[in-house]
């Protein structure tokens, strides 16, 4: 049996590409196995609508991405018309403000400069494999004093504050400080964006910094547009280390990891072919990588738990609409909805959303983030129609009743709440393309549909993710890795635990 | 005796009506949600039922599960620390199971009804470790305890009464096999196990049956000297035997308050269970090689066979130095080897290369004051009592 691979990537997602990328430039042979047509996981134009741009310890790992890009800004829709701009420069953002909430500028940069502190103190431990804390190796405990020595840096006071805003949850914070609803509810929705808390729930700012860590820890700072839209990313990406010599297969569904002795031999694909390699990485989520691609069989019980309990259940849903005109949003010029606009107009408006998705239902008016992308760049039209791209926070993953039954209700919300903003918005629309978290589990093989491949939680960041007994990218079966975004830091478009996970790997072969 | 079945705490087993009315001292002893005879008459007359004649034990509550499916063997191999791959029909393993870190949940005994079905009898509730470890095997588990009659028969003439019962050619059943039989009517699995190191067998039966069968076996046995036995006798036949129990010499895994108390099965004298040469994963597997690998065993169940005849119960175990290396988990005076016997936790080396020079110290009540022991004691193996008879095919017929 001859061995043709140093490593076999499972799935191409953005983390799968860097990952290759920098094991390519370390001149292992690496295949890419991808069961989709095209490479890019969930970073497709279908899906996202505006990324960060990956960080300089990402960048200068990997070749060179040529991609166009402009900074995008958050406008929180009023449905007073007094709508919020925000763009993550400081002279811009405290002109609005002074304008529009005149009583919460000083309070706003505050806060930013605090958060910021913050999240590059977390982010600063987002480079490197997390410490483990049981195996009493010297540079796991000088690791851990590092992650310490950093927060405790920071100063005293920072300090306290830093271990009494950890645990707390948005609201509580932005209440104390701000007057302006709709501010509030535009920094809530930034913090519970995509996760399974409200504004209320314990931890919801800890998902905020970590937003924040990777939007240059700028509260509305560092998203971009690029031209193409996510898919030139990914085709850059995916250009780069096929130049490097990575082979790359699509529409190659793996089904199993051939396991011999606790040690990775290869893969077995769908139609049943086995391609060997003493190296595997899954760029799968925590569950579909244990459960389905290695097997119960190969894991202990209080293992197999842990992962059963790892919390991965999408929240947000997706509409795509093709327009036939552009439609007039009250007080919004057209060229403002290339912008990221969103619809969370008060800290009661998210939480009473999120209890209909506590239970598994449809609220009648949602949380919203939307843009027409194509009105700056007609590479994102659709037969030279624009498209709005919306997207739902809140809409669960097994809705109540079934999504099946549930999809037209939840586009009706969607449009009705529209309404209020774009009164002609249901004449603008030719097509429409719903994805719900379902449809984002079975199309693009994340269990539960979540964008982070599982919540950005305490419990499941760091030496904790995805599970205690798994986390530095290993898994039980020596020579099976994980680099998706189940890894540490998580999930978004950083390319971080592909990066990451490159290094463990290169480490042990 | 009324009893009003709707008040009771405890459920009663389906020989209650028997065991109850041949309970003379009315001593019970709580078991796993059921309540059972301690003592019947006295225990030294059970106890010898079980060495010299043929001792009857209710053994309903030990939990019994039904596992059932075309992965069955294949779950049963991963569950175990065993090799159980070439496990054949109607036979019966004991077994350990361990947890990830290596430590053992409990033993039991494994029968294999057929390929695709199996039942696992052991004493702590399984129910969650079970389908836990079960996911991903598309299994049906069950838990049947109270839906089998089981009883202990054990001693040298016990295949006697069993045949006279109406078991025929029982002889030819080797240890750890099982066999149906239709005796009355009504059908009963007899395997050749037991916990008494002797010749015995157990009988599973469905619980309609269990009077009917209780009465013909005591009937049976009548010239055979044939006694039920209560708790008390069985704990004194299963020292002899060198048999572990589970909550006495190690604490289980789903028990254990304090990490530390778990035990690996190398600790527990349970190493020859554990085959890490098997080809298949098995819960526990990757911490039992590194465990063995890195010699970081730190205990050892040992059999000690002490000076004197004062059974050393819950005794502290001193080296030469006065410092304290191990605990007695269960301790005898054997009245059929006349030697006062117990089976005790050691911290290594002590119990593996030191063999000499260990001490107990024991407490012995004398009315009212605690005369205080120090006595000599020899390592020696677990298995204190086990005749030729025990394992032999066919078996002593009388």
């Amino acid at each position: 049996m001859s061995i043709k691979y140093d490593v076999i990537i499972v799935g191409g997602g953005h983390n799968a590409l860097i990952c290759a990328n920098v094991l390519a430039k370390k001149n292992k042979k690496v295949l890419i196995c991808e069961a989709r047509e095209t490479c890019g996981g969930l970073l497709t134009n279908d899906l996202t609508n505006f990324t960060p741009s990956f960080s300089n310890k990402v960048k200068s790992e990997i070749d060179n991405i040529s991609v166009d890009h402009s900074s995008v800004s958050t406008i929180a829709l009023s449905e007073t018309g007094h709508h919020l701009k925000l763009t993550g420069n400081i002279y811009e953002d405290k002109k609005t403000l002074e304008q529009l909430a005149p009583e919460d500028v000083d309070r706003y940069f505050k806060l930013q400069k605090k958060l910021s502190l913050f999240s590059k103190t977390l982010g600063s431990f987002m480079h490197s494999s997390p410490p483990r804390i049981l195996h009493k190796s010297f540079s796991d405990y000088f690791k851990l004093f590092k992650l310490g020595l950093n927060v405790r840096l920071m100063g005293r006071n920072s300090f306290n504050e830093f271990a009494r805003m950890i645990g707390l949850n948005i609201a509580d914070e932005l209440e104390d400080n701000f007057k302006n609803t709709l501010l509030q509810g535009l920094i809530s929705h930034d913090a519970i964006t995509g996760s399974n808390l409200g504004p209320r729930s314990p931890g919801s700012l800890i998902n905020l910094l970590f937003r924040m860590a990777n939007h240059d820890n700028s509260l509305f700072g560092g998203i971009q547009q690029v031209k193409g839209g996510v898919n030139a990313v990914m085709k850059s990406l995916e250009e780069n280390v096929i130049k490097r010599g990575v082979e790359i297969k699509t529409s190659s569904s793996v089904k199993r990891c051939i396991i011999e002795n606790d040690q990775v031999k290869g893969i077995e694909l769908d139609d049943g072919t086995s391609i060997h390699a003493n190296t595997v990485i899954s760029s799968a989520d925590p569950k579909s990588t244990y459960l389905c691609l290695l097997g119960a069989e190969h894991l202990d019980t209080d293992f197999k738990r842990r992962i059963k309990h790892y919390r991965a259940k999408g929240r947000v849903s997706k509409l795509q609409l093709v327009l036939s005109k552009i439609p007039q949003f009250t007080n919004l010029e057209s060229k403002d909805l290339s912008q990221r606009l969103v619809i969370s107009p008060s800290i009661d408006y998210i939480e009473e959303n999120f209890n209909y998705s506590k239970f598994e239902n449809l609220s009648p008016e949602p949380i919203l983030e939307l843009s027409v992308p194509s009105v700056e760049d007609e590479l994102l039209c659709h037969n030279g129609n624009h498209i709005m791209n919306v997207q739902i926070q809140y809409a669960p993953f097994n809705v109540k009743g079934g999504w099946e039954n549930k999809k037209a209700e939840c586009i009706n919300n969607v449009l009705t709440t529209l309404e209020k903003y774009a009164p002609e918005i249901r004449s603008c629309i030719l097509e429409q393309e719903f994805i719900s978290p379902n449809d984002i589990e079975k199309n693009f093989n994340v269990s539960g549909g979540h964008w982070h491949h599982g919540e950005i939680q305490i419990d499941q960041l760091f030496m904790l993710r995805p599970i205690p007994g798994a986390a530095q990218y290993k898994t039980p079966v020596s020579g099976l890795y994980m680099c998706g975004a189940g890894t540490h830091p998580g999930g978004g478009m950083t390319g971080i635990p592909g990066k990451n996970a490159a290094h463990e790997v290169l480490k042990n072969i | 005796m009324n009893i009003d079945l709707t008040q009771a705490a405890l459920k009663f087993t389906p020989f209650h009506n028997r065991t109850s009315r041949a309970c003379r001292t009315n001593s019970w002893y709580r078991w796993s949600g059921y309540t059972v005879v301690a003592e019947y008459s006295t225990t030294e007359l059970e106890y010898t039922a079980t060495r010299n004649g043929t001792s009857v034990m209710d053994l309903t509550p030990m939990y019994k599960y039904e596992i059932k499916g075309e992965r069955a063997k294949e779950f049963i191999n991963y569950f175990v620390t065993r090799d159980l791959s070439e496990m054949k029909d109607n036979t019966v393993a004991y077994v350990i199971w361990c947890n990830e870190a290596g430590k053992v949940v409990d033993d039991g005994t494994v029968f294999c009804l057929n390929q695709n079905e199996f039942k696992i009898c052991c004493a702590v509730k399984m129910q969650t470790w079970l389908k836990d470890s079960a996911e991903g095997f598309d299994l049906d588990i069950n838990d049947v305890t109270d839906d089998i009659a089981a009883l202990s028969v054990q001693g040298p003439t016990s295949c006697s009464v069993l045949k006279n019962y109406g078991a025929t050619n029982l002889e030819s059943l080797k240890p750890f096999e099982s066999k149906d039989f239709t005796i009355d009517g009504y059908s009963v699995l007899i395997s050749r196990t037991g916990f008494t190191g002797d010749l015995g067998y157990e009988l599973w039966t469905n619980p309609e049956n269990a009077e009917k069968m209780w009465d013909s076996l005591m009937e049976s046995g009548k010239h055979l000297k044939i006694r039920p036995m209560g708790m008390h006798a069985l704990e004194m036949v299963r020292i002899e035997a060198g048999f572990i129990q589970t909550g006495t010499d190690f604490v289980s895994t789903e028990h254990a308050l304090r990490p530390v108390r778990m035990r690996s099965p190398y600790e527990i004298g349970m190493g020859w269970l554990v085959h890490l040469t098997k080809k298949d994963y098995f819960i526990g597997k990757r911490a039992l090689k590194a465990e063995k690998e890195n010699g970081t065993t730190e205990r050892v169940l040992v059999g000690l066979d002490i000076e004197g005849d004062k059974p050393a119960h819950g005794a502290v175990i001193y080296n030469k130095k006065k410092e304290d290396v191990g605990i007695v988990t269960a301790a005898l005076w054997s009245p059929t080897l006349k030697r006062n016997i117990a089976i005790a936790s050691l911290m290594r080396p002590y119990g593996t290369k030191i063999k000499d020079d260990i001490f107990v110290e024991i407490y012995h009540p004398e009315e009212l004051e605690y005369k205080k022991i120090w006595a000599t004691c020899k390592v020696v193996k677990r298995q204190f009592y086990s005749p030729e008879r025990r394992n032999m095919v066919p078996a002593e017929v009388y």
